[in-house]
Formats: structure tokens, sequence, C-alpha cells
């Protein structure tokens, strides 16, 4: 008798999860479907948009990688080429020369190329480059705006959510499809203007 | 030299001119005699997304392995290698991102901001270890989550502790969930990703506050099995609800418990639940008047939760940056900064949005954090109302079973068995 | 098996040695990395005050050689040691692992070789006694944790949400009080110049304006949106812009007073509109859609943005003929946020800045062209039209959150035309044209004001409407002048000339329309008359703008005819653009704006 009652017992408790399984279940299909009518196919890498950036050097920092993995770009479709980089020179150098006392960058990672005269060329070492955007502050303000900040994606550890757009004071970081993961500014455009 | 003349007088018109004028074509490509040509700017393409699918039919493939490992053959070291390879590939080669953990908040995001669109492999991240605990438990914890095996490696003098205390304890990550569904519903942060203590190690890299925190969660790991999957981790509770409904969840015994009492205080994780004879049950008035109890208590925690989570919102909303923004400029106190204008409030000028819309946005966020509040503070009361229930329930049992529930199919204590699937008994000398 | 015991007791011993000595490795690793990091602050190369104020003493002597040598050297050093330091962690963080791997791989080894020892303990497990105490510390838990929320909470006083809605309304305040001064200022010219074509209810109507701004009730079209080009034929739709010193002479070919020229990325029939220094259109094919922002005075494209990832938006876009394209609908804007509209049903909203604020899907309109109708904002709404095959109403939306604030049902036909909001006697009223009626609208509350029979066929022209009469066309119709009010009624229909696309405009005294196969007619407004028709070589598919007494009116060639809006046909130019054209042009103060079939074109002195 006593068998018979547990066997009862055991029974109802075996509906009953058997059942609420079947709902869990069913929820799931029903989230499940609703996402991925919301879905994409291609993953999200973070990136920078350098219109919203104000180069306040948080890149630098708040990355959680050390270096951080966002580097100063050079467009070089967009570069005049000056003699009198603004992204290379402190704002009151005198004599142009790689000097150290004349450059802007704290670590030193703008090559300054003599190309012919009066021109320079200006190329970013990456493993240098820290990401903190004074060239680019540099550049933006007095020149034509050809450096700028991007996450470089080979660096980039993808985080869910990035550590830097956490932090950045102009909300400038986004997630963009991974299939078109630069956003340099005025560059893609420049065809279009006359 | 008079194009460096020229330049010189430019720049000096500019400068005095608005000083964040961005990208202005104000000096012309020049056209080169010397026929140089201008190098491309390199742009190195992310992590192809071929390796994105690839992580999902690993995930697929190791859920599988663990799940056959754990509920078929019964075999501890095989979890325990499934895991050192878990640790491997879903932690220092993956390096973390997107886990099944984290993809919660996404899932969230997903179902509460219209303009986020999530990616597949998220999704797949997201629900297959749900699916895989339906069936089989646990598994997911056990062999493939690397934060989990991480710290089930560094499990090495586990001690028990008071099962008052773990009941507790258990209840946080439900509170952590609440918390972390919240601010991803209102866009504010993934708080799970922030405070994960271990993704720095298998970046080897993290902010040096991070790797103190991972560093002391494995210390305490040492003693204190997987601190964190017990007593912190929101998607375990998750799975834990889950997995009490599980179809094929781990025995201690292949066959017929013969309470030889050996595994006792095998699970390092206080996960076995230990027969409850019918001698220990309550008197049944006492009983009766409790359940009364209990069935007003509840609906009553709920809406003491929350209003106290509506009471509270205001210091939940203060951590969204809007809001504080919005609060700085309201106060004019320039975010504790003296020596110049904060960042935030320079990069708010220059966007050009008005303050009204500002201030607006930031009431409708609180507005949001205040319905959020009631919501939250009821989810908790009714935790701890159901908590309170389960303590308070008597079950019969005659065997030592693992508690579906918390139990994460880790396979330790099928090793301390002496029953044998034919129901004969290992003899130990 | 005995032998196998037998190694690991050997090993054991080995093992628990190697074990000691990976610990206390890791552990001076671990105090090295610590040591270092707390140095790394110190050693930041982005923030040496010391370099930057030696350069600071250099820029005064630029002569002092020593100097130079000591910022070089000190230059140098933090370099390095930022380097070295960087490689310090990172090597220290290997060996830190390794250490840790060997310990563990150590002390798993004598685990697993240990014999398992379970033992059987007496032990009190009470289970009564065990839930018990759970259950009591679970509830101190549980009061615990309200005591310290409410006592937060209580710290918070609660009133943020509150505080912030108050300041927002300040702000509003204030930037009204700004406004209304500005337009104070700025409408004395507007009224002269009206007044040279005697369009006296404008003047009555910009007069009410200031006043009504003033007391805080809102004309339509408001002081703010008369000075820009907010919208398709202007604020309100109606074909009247508010600027002046447009310029009435240029040429594409010498470039003589093109101020610039923009490619415009993706095509559409849709118009520019303006608001400040920014200039909005849209343009999409099969597969993309896009918001485009230009600074109006130098021609940059400021953003794009794309109207994609939309929850219920179609995977593929309808078909639609050449002619009507994917984006025929003109944007509107507020000020605050930009609306767009496509052929797929993808309604969507961007601030400013070009983020997007909300967007959805009103479904897909079954229209055999594409749908054409403009959007236009009425004070927080976003009015659209919505005839399609289907269904036919009229609705609007918030702007804020793209919620609907009222949709009504209309019963009638696929029509391209689009709204026309005008301020009639007291109230705003939308004036909506459909086969086979014309219908006015509450625009607040979406109520039907009243309706009256009179045209039939597609429906492509919107109506003009001027002092207490709208005037409706369509080709194969008729032309109809309607007096408003509760009881609309025809005062005159004539079938002489009519239009299949462009819109007509009205004064007070004078009705203009323009034909897609040529012809410029003007008619008394009252009576019907023909006074003046000309026929030009080119068609017009643009509608004419009724700006500082002047018609502009642009055709299928690029062609400007400049008219005065008067009794007699007086040409005041006739300047040629060299490019194709059929949207309509859009006018800022001394400037106009017309995208072409490829180019967006800036025209001023």
């Amino acid at each position: 008798m006593a068998k018979k009652e547990k066997k009862k017992k055991h029974n109802r408790r075996h509906f009953i999860d058997r059942s609420l399984r079947i709902s869990i279940g069913l929820g799931l299909a029903g989230l499940g479907s609703f996402l991925i009518k919301k879905s994409i196919s291609k993953e999200y890498v973070w990136q920078l948009d350098p219109e919203k950036c104000i180069q306040c050097g948080r890149c630098a920092t708040s990355c959680v990688l050390t270096p951080s993995a966002v580097k100063c770009f050079h467009v070089y479709d967009m570069c005049g080429y000056c003699d009198l980089c603004g992204g290379y020179f402190r704002p009151e150098t005198k004599k142009l020369t790689t000097a150290a006392e004349n450059q802007l960058c704290p670590t030193s990672a703008i090559v300054r190329k003599f190309v012919e005269e009066p021109f320079f060329e200006y190329d970013i070492v990456e493993e240098l480059c820290n990401g903190c955007g004074k060239c680019v502050k540099g550049c933006g303000a007095f020149g034509n705006g050809s450096l700028q900040l991007q996450v470089n994606h080979r660096l980039c550890v993808n985080c869910n959510e990035c550590a830097i757009a956490r932090d950045c004071p102009a909300d400038a970081y986004q997630r963009v499809p991974m299939d078109d993961p630069y956003t340099f500014s005025g560059y893609r455009n420049k065809e279009n203007k006359s | 030299m008079k194009r460096k003349l020229a330049i010189v007088f430019l720049l000096i018109i500019i400068s005095l001119q608005i000083y964040n004028a961005f990208a202005i074509q104000r000096f012309p490509k020049p056209e080169f005699e010397s026929g140089h040509t201008q190098p491309p700017t390199i742009t190195p393409d992310p992590r192809s997304n071929a390796l994105a699918i690839l992580d999902v039919f690993v995930l697929v493939a190791a859920l599988s392995i663990v799940s056959w490992l754990v509920v078929k053959k019964r075999s501890r070291k095989g979890v325990f290698w499934m895991s050192i390879f878990a640790v491997l590939y879903f932690g220092f080669f993956r390096e973390g991102c997107v886990c099944s953990v984290g993809s919660l908040q996404n899932i969230t995001l997903a179902l509460f901001n219209p303009e986020y669109s999530i990616p597949i492999t998220v999704i797949a991240f997201f629900i297959l270890p749900i699916i895989y605990t339906l069936f089989f438990g646990r598994t997911f914890c056990a062999g493939v989550c690397p934060l989990g095996t991480l710290q089930d490696i560094f499990a090495l003098r586990p001690m028990p502790i008071k099962s008052w205390l773990e009941k507790v304890l258990g209840i946080i990550p439900f509170i952590y969930l609440g918390l972390a569904v919240l601010y991803a519903a209102t866009s504010t942060d993934f708080v799970i990703c922030r405070y994960d203590p271990f993704i720095g190690f298998f970046r080897l890299d993290a902010s040096f506050m991070m790797f103190m925190i991972g560093g002391i969660f494995l210390l305490i790991g040492v003693f204190i099995a997987r601190p964190y999957c017990r007593f912190l981790c929101p998607y375990g509770a998750l799975l834990n609800l889950v997995s009490r409904f599980s179809k094929k969840h781990i025995t201690i015994t292949p066959a017929e418990c013969i309470q030889c009492r050996l595994c006792e205080d095998s699970c390092p994780f206080g996960a076995i639940d230990k027969p409850v004879l019918l001698k220990e049950k309550e008197e049944r008035p006492i009983a009766v008047r409790r359940f009364v109890m209990l069935s007003i208590i509840i609906p009553l925690l709920i809406l003491v939760g929350g209003f106290t989570g509506a009471q509270f919102h205001e210091n939940l909303a203060s951590v969204n940056s809007k809001v504080r923004l919005a609060n700085e400029l309201l106060n004019n106190t320039n975010y504790g900064e003296t020596e110049q204008e904060a960042f935030e409030i320079t990069a708010f000028n220059a966007a050009g949005q008005s303050k009204e819309e500002l201030y607006n946005e930031a009431a409708s966020i609180i507005r949001q954090f205040y319905y959020g509040g009631w919501i939250l503070g009821g989810f908790i009361g009714l935790v701890f109302g159901l908590t309170l229930v389960s303590l308070s329930v008597f079950k019969y049992r005659e065997d030592y079973t693992p508690n579906k529930g918390t139990c994460l199919s880790c396979a330790r204590c099928v090793d301390y068995c002496p029953v044998l699937p034919e129901n004969k008994v290992i003899i130990q000398k | 098996m005995n032998n196998n015991k037998q190694i690991f007791k050997v090993n054991i011993q080995l093992w628990k040695g190697i074990a000691i000595v990976a610990a206390a490795f890791s552990f001076i690793i671990c105090f090295l990395i610590i040591a270092n990091y707390l140095q790394i602050n110190r050693l930041d190369p982005v923030n040496t005050e010391i370099i930057n104020t030696l350069v600071e003493r250099l820029s005064q002597n630029p002569n002092d050689e020593a100097l130079k040598e000591e910022i070089r050297e000190l230059d140098l050093l933090a370099r390095k040691a930022y380097f070295t330091n960087q490689w310090q962690i990172r090597t220290g963080g290997y060996l830190l692992l390794i250490g840790v791997i060997i310990f563990l791989i150590a002390i798993q080894l004598i685990n697993s070789a240990k014999k398992i020892s379970p033992e059987v303990g007496e032990k009190d497990d009470n289970n009564l006694f065990l839930q018990k105490t759970a259950r009591k510390w679970v509830s101190f838990g549980g009061i615990g944790l309200i005591i310290i929320a409410l006592f937060f909470a209580f710290l918070t006083h609660n009133r943020l949400g509150e505080t912030f809605t108050e300041a927002a309304f300040a702000e509003n305040a204030l930037n009204k009080e700004a406004t209304s001064d500005e337009t104070g200022s700025i409408q004395t010219p507007v009224e002269t110049s009206v007044n040279e074509t005697g369009q006296t209810d404008i003047e009555e109507s910009t007069e009410q304006t200031t006043k009504t701004i003033k007391s805080s009730i809102a004309d339509y079209p408001t002081a703010e949106m008369k000075e820009n080009f907010p919208s398709f034929r202007g604020p309100g739709g109606n074909g009247i812009a508010y600027q002046k010193n447009i310029p009435v002479n240029w040429d594409g070919a010498t470039r003589e007073n093109i101020l610039w020229k923009a490619t415009v990325p993706l095509h559409g029939y849709n118009s520019p509109v303006i608001w400040g220094n920014k200039l909005f259109l849209s343009g999409a094919n099969g597969s993309q859609r896009q918001v485009y922002c230009y600074d109006r005075n130098t021609g940059k494209l400021l953003w794009t943005a794309n109207a994609d990832n939309i929850t219920g938006s179609p995977a593929n876009a309808p078909k639609v003929t050449n002619d009507t394209g994917h984006s025929a609908p003109t944007v509107t804007t507020d000020g605050k946020k930009v609306f767009a509209i496509f052929s797929t049903g993808d309604v969507i909203a961007f601030d400013m800045n070009g983020k997007r604020v909300w967007a959805k899907n009103l479904g897909v309109p079954q229209n055999h062209y594409g749908y054409s109708s403009s959007l236009y904002v009425f004070k927080d709404k976003l009015i659209i039209q919505y005839d399609h095959r289907t269904e036919s109403k009229v609705m609007a939306l918030s702007v804020e959150s793209g919620d609907i604030v009222w949709s009504t049902n209309r019963n009638g036909k696929i029509s391209w035309a689009s709204p026309v909001i005008v301020k009639t006697f007291d109230r705003v009223e939308i004036l909506l044209l459909t086969d086979p009626f014309l219908a006015s609208y509450d625009a607040n509350t979406g109520e039907e004001l009243w309706k009256i029979d009179c045209l039939y066929g597609e429906i492509g022209p919107s109506v003009a409407y001027a002092d207490g009469i709208v005037y409706v066309t369509n080709e194969y119709a008729s032309l109809v002048a309607i007096k408003i009010g509760d009881n609309p009624e025809k005062l005159w229909e004539t079938y002489d000339y009519l239009s299949d696309v462009p819109s007509p405009v009205a004064t007070d005294k004078y009705l203009f329309l323009a034909t897609s196969y040529g012809v410029v007619v003007c008619h008394d407004a009252k009576t019907g008359d023909v006074l003046w028709e000309k026929e030009f070589n080119n068609g017009f598919y643009s509608s004419p703008i009724l700006v500082e007494g002047k018609i502009y009116l642009l055709d299928k060639q690029g062609i400007m005819h400049i008219f005065k809006a008067d009794k007699e046909y007086i040409s005041l130019g006739e300047p040629k653009l060299g490019e194709k054209a059929v949207s309509t042009p859009a006018f800022a103060n001394g400037r106009v704006y017309i995208r072409a079939d490829k180019n967006l074109y800036c025209i001023g002195k």
C-alpha cells in the first residue's frame, strides 16, 4: 500500500516536472523565434566615430588592453603633407626638426619623412602608439584632420561591452557591423565632393 | 618656401578661429613631381565571422561531450579534461567574449532596445546551454563555462560551509541577475561583463583592480569551491531554475542507493540532499500555520520589495551616464573637477544637443528606473518568499540525491559511490 | 595496481616539492608585478609634467642648447621607462601564468594520487533545525537589504526625475524667449516683401505669430519654421518660403553664383529641407536607405545615417517604378530631429547629429508606383498620409517615441499627394486629397473636420491654400476652388490646364499652376478666370514656390523660371543649372538649394 502511494506520488512529481519542462522549452522557443526576427547574421565590432571624438585621451587608459587597442590611423588620402604638421609638432615649435622637444607625440610614434620640397610624409608606428589622441587633436585643429583615432581590430579583443565606450565622454563608441569596421571621417565621401 | 609661408599664415588665422573644427580640407593633397606614391591606410580586419560560427559549433560539441560524460559515462576524469579544454579554448583562445553569462544582457538589450539587432551567435550562446540544462542538468557549468571551469581547477581544498549560509548566499545571484537585467534593459551598462573577475586572466590583461578581485576569488576558491558560480553568477541562477526540471540529471548512484553515507561529504558545493525521514516531519498544525503565513507573506514581500525598489530607483539610476551628465549640468558641479571643464561637458557642448532634450531624456530614464525599481524589488521579494517556502517544505526523501538546482554536475560524487550499475557493491579493502 | 601506487608514491614527494617551488615563484612574481603596477602611473609619458614645463621654458628662450639636451634626455628616459615597464609586466604575467600552471598540475597530481577517503562521521544534521536557522538568516538578510535600500533612498529624496522635468521646462521657456526675440527682428523684412504681392493674410498671420508666441500658443507654421525650410514645399507644405535676398541669376556651366556642388550618394526624387546650418535629404535604392545631412554653408556631408535593422521592415523593398523610386517622400525636421520615410513603410527619426532616436515600420504600403507622400511635423506630432490599396489613413506619430498619437481612417483610394497643414481661422487643419474627396483633419486630434467630393483619378499634386480657399487639381479631372468650412462649397471649376505632378501655389489674388507638359497658367483666385498662360519648352515636375513675391519654378532640364507673382507674366530670369532636375528647391536667406539628378547645388552670392 505504501509502495503504491509512493509510486503515485512519484508519478505526480514526474508529471509536474515534465509539464514544466515542456513549458520552459516552449518559452525558450518563443524567445528564440522573437529574437531571431531581430537578429543579424553578422557580428558587431566596436568602433569610434571621429566626428564625435573630442580627443580626451581616455582611449589610451580605459581599454582593457595595455597599450590600448585604439591607435592613431593616418588617412593619407586626406593629408596635405605639410611641412609644419599640427599633428607632429608642438604648437609653439620654432624649428621644424625631429628633435624631441618639438614632438607632440609622447611616445615618439610618428615618423616624419621628407618626400620632396616642401612635402613631408608622416607614418604612424603602431607598436609605439598608445592611442592618446594628442596628434589627432593637433591635426584636427590646424590641419586637414587626416590623423584619426580608430580601434585597431587586429588588437581589439571585442569585449561584449567596450570598456572605453563606457568611459567615453562623447558617446563616440558604437557597435558597427564587422564587414565595415572602420569609420573614418570625411574619407569615404571624399570622392563625392568636387 | 612660398607655400611654407602661406601655411604659417593660414595657421595663424585658423588658430584664431574655432579650435575644434574637424576634418576640413584646408590644405589640398599635393601632386608629387618626384613620382612618390602615397601609401595606403592599413585597416586590419577583425576576427572573422566564420570563427564566431565555429565557436558555436565548438560550444555544441563541448556541451554534448560533457553531457555524455556526466550522464552516460559518469566519468569525473573526462569532465576534468573537458574543463581544461574549456579553459584553454573558451578562455585563453577566444579571450572570453561573448560568453553565455554575458549574453543574457545582450538578450535583454535586444528585447528592450528596438535599435539593437543581436548577432545570431549570441542568441546561440544564450539558448544552447539552457536547452542542454533542460535535458541533462547543469553540464554547461560542469565543463564548458570558462569561468566555472577555471575556478573548478582551483578548487583544491574545498571545505563545507554551513547549509544555512549557503541558502542565504544563494539568493545573491538572483539579485545580481535582476540588477544586470535592469541595467541592460535601460541600456545603461553591462554590469556582468564589467565585473567579470576572470576575463582578465584569459586576456592576460586587465585593470589592476580587476586582477586583484579575480585573484581574491581564485584564492577563496581554493577553500570554498567555485565561489563565483555559487554565490554570484546570474546565468547560474537561470540554469539553477531550469535544471530543477531537467529530464536526465546526474545521479550519485548508478542503481539503487544503499544508504552507505560514503558520498555524504563528497560534494564540494554542498549540493547533496540528505535523506529526510518521516520522523523529522513537523507537527501538522505548526506546518499548516506556517503555510498560511507564507501564502500571505509572499504577496506582502513582493509589495514591500517593489516599494523599496521604487524608493531606491534614484540610486540605481545615478549609474546611468546620461542621468549623471544631466545632474552635473544642473548643479554645475563639473564632475568634481576644478582645473578645467570636464570632458563630458565639453563633449556635450560640442555635440549640439540642447539641455532641454538632455533633461527630458534623463527624466525619462529616471522614470524607466522607477518602474524598473518596482519590478526589480518585487522580483527580489518573490525570491526571498520562495526561498522561505522551500525552507518550510517538507520533502520526503529516502536516498542521497544531488540537489537538481544547485548541483553543478561535476561528477565528483560518482567516484564515492560503491554501487555498480548491476547493483553490486565494490568492497573496499 | 600495486606498481602504480608505487610510482605515485615516489612522485608525490617530487610533486610536493615542485608545488612548493612553483607557489613560491608565483608569489614573488606576483609581488613584483604589483610593485610594477603601482609604478606605471608615475611613468605615464602622456602626462609628464616635467617635460612640458621644460618645453615651455624653452619657448621663452629658444636658443638654450643645454635645455634642449635636457629635454631630449628626459624624453628618452621617460619613453624607455614606459615601454620597459610594459614589457616587464607582460613578461611577468607570462611567468606568473607558467608558475601557477605548474603549481596546479602538481597539486592536481597529488590529489589524484590520493585515495578517496570518505568520512562518515556522526553529525548533527537535524533537517528541521537547519531549515529553521536558514529561515532566520534569510529573513534577517531580507530585512537588512530593505533597511539599507530605504536608508539610501531616504538620503536621495527621490526628486531627481521631477527636477529634470522642471529643468527641461525652464530651458524650453528660455529657448522660446530667445527665438521670439530673434523672430521679432527678422519678420519686418518678410512683411514688407509680402506686402508687394498684397498677401494680407500672411501679413496678418505673421503679426499674429509674434503675438501668439508671446502668449505661448503655437501658431502654424511657427516663426521658427518660417525662418527655416523644414519640409517639402516649405513650412506646412503650402508652397511658400519666407526667406529674402534670393538670387535670380546663376549658371551651372560657368559656375557663376554656384557656391558648392556635392554628389548625393544614393538617388532619390525627394527635395532638400533646411534647418539652421544643416540641410537634409534622403536617398535609397532597393537595398539601402539613407538620410544625409550637409553643412549648407560648405557642402560638407556631415553625416550619413542608415535606415536599416528596423523591426518589421521587409527583406525586399516593394516594387516601384523608375520615376518614383524608393525615396520619393521628402524628409522633415523640427530642429531637434529629422524624420524620413521610405517605400518600404520604414519611418525613422534621427537627432540632428545623425543618431537614431526611433524607427518603425508602418506596414509595407500597397502602391503600384511607390509611396511618395512627404512628412510634416505639427507641434510634437509627425503627420503621415498613408493611403494605399489595402487601407487608407492619416496618422500622427509622437516625435519623441514614434508611438501613434492618433490615426484616422479615410475611405479613399491610393493617393500620392502630400498633406498641407495650414492655420485657418481658428484652428490648424491638415488638408488631404485623394480619389474622390478632399478632407480636412484637426491636427491636434485627427478628427475629420469636413470633407467634399471633388476629384478622381490617380492623384499626384497636393493642394494649395490661401485666404480660406483650397485649390485642388488633377490631370484628366479638373481644377476646383473650394471654400473651406464645416460646409465646404465649390467656388469655381475649370478644365483647361491640369497638372498631374507639380502642386499649385496660391496667393490671395492669384493661383499659379504648372503642368508636366510645360504650360504655366495664372488664374484669378476668386473667379477662376485665366489671367495669363505661357508655354515653355520643357515640362515641369518640380512644384512652384512663392518667395519674396516671386515664383521660382524649376523645369525638367534644370532651368529655373523666375517670374513675378502678378497678373501679368514678367520674367525675372531663367538661369540654367545644366543638369536635369525634378525636385523642388529649398530656400535660405540669400541661397537656393537644388537637388538635381545626381548633385546637390547651393546657389548664392
